[in-house]
């Protein structure tokens, strides 16, 4: 019990002291997930919306298959990986071992499926009849794709925070890639993991909720975003902001 | 309608500070070092800042020597340490994979196979301590003080026999603490996988880190062998007291090598080397004798230079010549152990 | 301005159009009456082309639709649509109306200006901000109407615009859907399951029964000459049937059914079996004890009244003459001539007023 209230306590500590190691972990967690949670949605939003708005055959399996891939273990993910871009693996040249680089491969090969999956559900969620009603409007089939994307906006948001939650909590990718090199690819999951090992449990609780106020910021901030590409759909719409 | 642009604006102004801050704070993060530790006026420019990377095992790297001992390293030689730890499996198979430069682990007998295969150069010995055997302060096994290869028996006996409160956590994860335990086994005579492993419900595999293991075995006052640095950090947190201490087959070597493998560059093998020598120079072995003092009130660490402990032939590695190959000799000879300086 | 030819769409094995043949002309509000499930909606998105025929062809302007996806479009922004249940986007009124244009790449400013006439000509221009989702269904299909409108389309296609909505809205709708016709020449297709609204709005109506399509005609065509029975039905007559005509001298035909006999204007020669359409509203009633009066009803039938239905402020009378014949009278004059089920009655038909159907030719031979 004690742990969590002196985790709490140094955890404020930590954050108004900006401690400068906890902080170099923290922005690195923010800079090696975000960036893989912005490449996952620029790569998920574009290919989910391509499986949803095709027919082709074995569609199903395909979605299926994402689905699937939900469950796939963040330490699975991490090794293959590993394997693959291990000095004797076949992408060993390239060198992304022990980097931040190659943490924000693996978490965006992570995250991915699950961001797809989710872009086709909330694409699902659009009534057929919005579709049909911007083709006899005049839409061309990339104008229909942009506004059903646009329409399931909060949806697709969801995915995203989703694939966010799932990247700066993750610790198999970051800990077999990154190899929580201290000032290098220690990110706030591997420190836990650290610290526990080290039995400084209320540090580990301190760096726990400091990764949850940076998922509290990320989340609040993609909230605004969202709604402000709401609201800069109605100044075009009504020819300016002076419309 | 003002109040949409007034939230847009904000929303935008929010996102641009923060993709700058984030931008900042990567191009700053590796710049770490270099703000932290005082820089050498002539220290090169941070890309041609050479690195080593140093595969190590948690129950190492977790007391913290090595994040001791880090910066003295980086800046006696302007090089960047990339210390990563795994558990003792892992740490090897980064090593023979050519993704780290040099290993550091504390389980002798992986070692000298990992030599034996071709995979590292110059396997110097720079530490040992004991492992010690825990248990719950009521002792119902009745071990204090005995060998430990009696200690086990001790415990085998009892626990097949279903004595009540006798249980025993083993790491059952195949890391060097898991191996010291098994060779405590083969001393005392038995079978580990047929002997102890299967002999019944006191003996429990956690399959976890030293740490939760230790946890698992005060809640269920059970005995475990755990290395003395994990044991130190925990113990507040813990209703366990050291039982055995003292005994061969309790020694904890801990070596280094370089690793070695045809894609290494030269450069990188002779500063793996610069590694090793720096580990078992009088300087650092003084430090590491004193390490943990501070902090638990006794040294985690005997240095080779305070005591070189008698081990089975070939555990304990040179201590004293510095590393210089930067080839394997011969094809066939593995490194050859000094037993004897 | 719009021709269909031999137009068939199938649904796996069900065919929800089959071989139509159609033309609609320019300027004139066509509609298309069928009951629920008929084709009528599957026959307006073949025109607005977001479908395509399994067999035939639709010419726009004379230009075969069949044509590339790129033509497709090009004709497809000449025309509008509205469909049924409003869909409208999660954002502003304007913005929904604006759809078509910034589809066409209208400049903001020109878009802005064309939106404001569009709104204005539905009556919401001050509901120009709102959040469309947040519109009463009413208020919705009219910015539906707006978006519809604002690309000037040359015709509107509008796939039943009112099933929706409360009688209030509907005829809202209803005015505008006359209104942009009038003022703007817009080509009109709209389907309705609703005969009133059809026969209130249409220059011409197509009845569509079971994807085929059945009758092609005024409503006053629909309404007193269906083609068959079941649109009969369908336009509120029940037909009698089992009748036969006895002699026809020159178009006026002496028809028996059961012990009745009927005059009727028809060219079906005698010995020929036919169904009688009669509308309710053309019969008229007066109890069987009033003294016969002169009258021009060259049919006189006595029945006995078997049921009594209310419908707004008529009333419809089910009158047992050895087959059903309705009437619909006002509730006043039921009340004045005292009937209630089980009086007797006369029923006057006039003869102008009979709608002859040639039965299937089996039934002839039988007889």
């Amino acid at each position: 019990m004690s742990d969590i209230t002196n985790g709490i306590v140094q955890a404020i500590d930590l954050i108004i002291t900006l401690d400068p190691e906890v902080m170099q972990i923290a922005v690195l967690s923010l800079y090696i997930s975000l960036s893989a949670t912005i490449i996952a949605a620029l790569i998920a939003i574009p290919a989910g919306a391509l499986i949803h708005f095709n027919d082709f055959s074995g569609k199903r399996a395909v979605i299926i298959l994402i689905q699937t891939l939900y469950s796939v273990p963040t330490v699975v993910v991490g090794l293959v990986l590993y394997l693959l871009i291990s000095k004797s693996g076949p992408l060993g040249f390239i060198g992304l071992l022990f980097t931040p680089q190659g943490m924000i491969l693996g978490q965006t090969v992570l995250i991915i499926p699950i961001m797809i999956g989710l872009v086709i559900s909330a694409l699902r969620g659009i009534d057929r009849g919005i579709s049909d009603t911007l083709v006899s409007l005049g839409a061309t089939q990339f104008q229909m794709i942009i506004e059903i994307v646009r329409e399931a906006r909060f949806a697709i948001l969801s995915a995203v925070v989703l694939g966010f939650g799932r990247a700066i909590a993750e610790v198999g990718v970051a800990m077999m890639i990154g190899g929580n090199i201290r000032d290098h690819t220690r990110v706030l999951t591997t420190a836990i993991t650290l610290e526990t090992g080290m039995g400084n449990f209320a540090l580990s609780i301190a760096l726990g909720i400091i990764l949850l106020v940076i998922a509290l910021i990320v989340v609040v901030i993609l909230n605004l975003i969202t709604s402000a590409l709401s609201s800069d759909m109605q100044q075009i719409a009504g020819g300016g902001p002076h419309g | 309608m003002k109040k949409n642009v007034y939230i847009g604006i904000t929303a935008t102004l929010i996102a641009v500070l923060f993709v700058s801050a984030l931008i900042a704070g990567c191009t700053s993060t590796p710049s770490k070092p270099a703000a932290v530790t005082t820089t050498a006026p002539a220290a090169a420019t941070e890309s041609a800042q050479s690195t080593l990377v140093i595969a190590t095992t948690t129950s190492l790297y977790d007391t913290g020597l090595l994040d001791y001992l880090q910066p003295m390293f980086e800046k006696q030689y302007n090089v960047q340490l990339k210390i990563t730890s795994q558990g003792t499996g892992k740490a090897i198979e980064l090593a023979k994979n050519g993704d780290a430069d040099v290993l550091l682990v504390h389980s002798p007998t992986q070692e000298l196979a990992f030599m034996k295969d071709g995979y590292g150069l110059n396997r110097r010995s720079f530490a040992s301590n004991s492992f010690l055997i825990v248990g719950p302060e009521s002792d119902p096994a009745g071990i204090k003080d005995m060998t430990p290869e009696a200690a086990v028996t001790t415990l085998l006996v009892k626990g097949t026999n279903k004595t009540a409160g006798i249980a025993f956590i083993s790491r059952g994860d195949n890391s060097g603490t898991h191996s010291a335990e098994k060779t405590v086994w083969k001393n005392a005579g038995y079978n580990y996988t047929a002997q102890v492993q299967k002999s019944g419900v006191w003996y429990v595999e956690a399959g976890k880190g030293m740490g939760e293991t230790l946890q698992m075995a005060s809640e269920k006052n059970a005995y475990v062998l755990t290395d003395e640095g994990t044991y130190l950090a925990y113990k507040k947190d813990l209703k366990l007291t050291p039982l055995v201490s003292k005994g061969a087959s309790l020694l904890n070597i801990y070596s280094v090598m370089t690793v070695y493998n045809d894609k290494q560059p030269v450069e990188k093998i002779q500063m793996a080397n610069n590694f090793i020598n720096f580990l078992i120079s009088k300087d650092t072995q003084a430090e590491i004798g004193k390490f943990g003092v501070e902090k638990y009130g006794k040294a985690l660490f005997i240095p080779m230079t305070v005591e070189v402990p008698t081990a089975k032939e070939g555990w304990v590695g040179d201590y004293s010549t510095p590393a210089t190959a930067v080839a394997p000799a011969t094809a066939t000879a593995p490194a050859t152990a000094a037993t004897t300086a | 301005m719009i021709r269909i030819e031999k137009l068939t769409r199938a649904f796996g094995a069900k065919e929800a159009l089959r071989d139509v043949t159609l033309e609609i002309r320019r300027g004139e509000i066509f509609t298309l009456i069928g009951p629920s499930g008929s084709g009528k909606s599957t026959l307006i998105r073949l025109i607005d082309l977001l479908d395509s025929p399994s067999s035939g062809k639709i010419f726009f302007d004379g230009a075969d639709t069949a044509g590339p996806e790129k033509d497709r479009l090009a004709i497809r922004r000449r025309m509008s649509m509205v469909f049924q249940k409003p869909a409208v986007l999660n954002t502003t009124v304007a913005e929904n109306v604006a759809f078509g244009l910034k589809f066409r790449g209208v400049p903001a400013k020109e878009a802005e200006e064309k939106v404001n006439f569009s709104l204005n000509l539905v009556g919401l221009a001050d509901l120009y901000r709102r959040k469309a989702v947040t519109l009463s269904g009413g208020e919705m299909q009219r910015v539906a109407l707006a978006r519809a409108m604002v690309t000037e389309p040359e015709v509107l296609l509008l796939d039943e615009p009112t099933a929706n909505l409360d009688p209030v809205s509907s005829e809202m709708i209803e005015d505008l859907i006359v209104r942009i016709n009038k003022r703007f020449g817009t080509t009109i297709v709209m389907s309705t399951h609703d005969m009133l609204q059809g026969q209130r709005l249409a220059d011409r109506i197509g009845v569509i029964m079971d994807g085929l399509l059945a009758q092609v005609g005024s409503s006053s065509e629909i309404l007193y000459q269906p083609k068959g029975r079941q649109i009969a039905r369908f336009v509120g007559i029940d037909a009698i049937t089992g009748g036969q005509v006895i002699e026809n001298t020159g178009g006026h035909a002496l028809i028996r059914v059961g012990e009745t006999c009927f005059e009727a204007l028809t060219d079906i020669p005698g010995g020929k079996w036919v169904s009688l359409c009669i509308r309710p509203e053309d019969v008229t009633l007066i109890p069987s004890d009033s003294v016969s009066e002169k009258t021009s009803m060259r049919n006189r039938i006595v029945g006995r009244i078997k049921k009594i239905v209310p419908s707004g402020p008529f009333v419809r009378v089910t009158v047992d003459c050895g087959f059903p014949l309705i009437a619909l009278i006002t509730r006043r004059s039921c009340t004045d001539l005292g009937l209630s089920p089980g009086s007797l009655v006369i029923a006057g038909v006039k003869a102008t007023a009979i709608h002859v159907l040639q039965e299937d030719g089996d039934r002839n031979a039988a007889g």
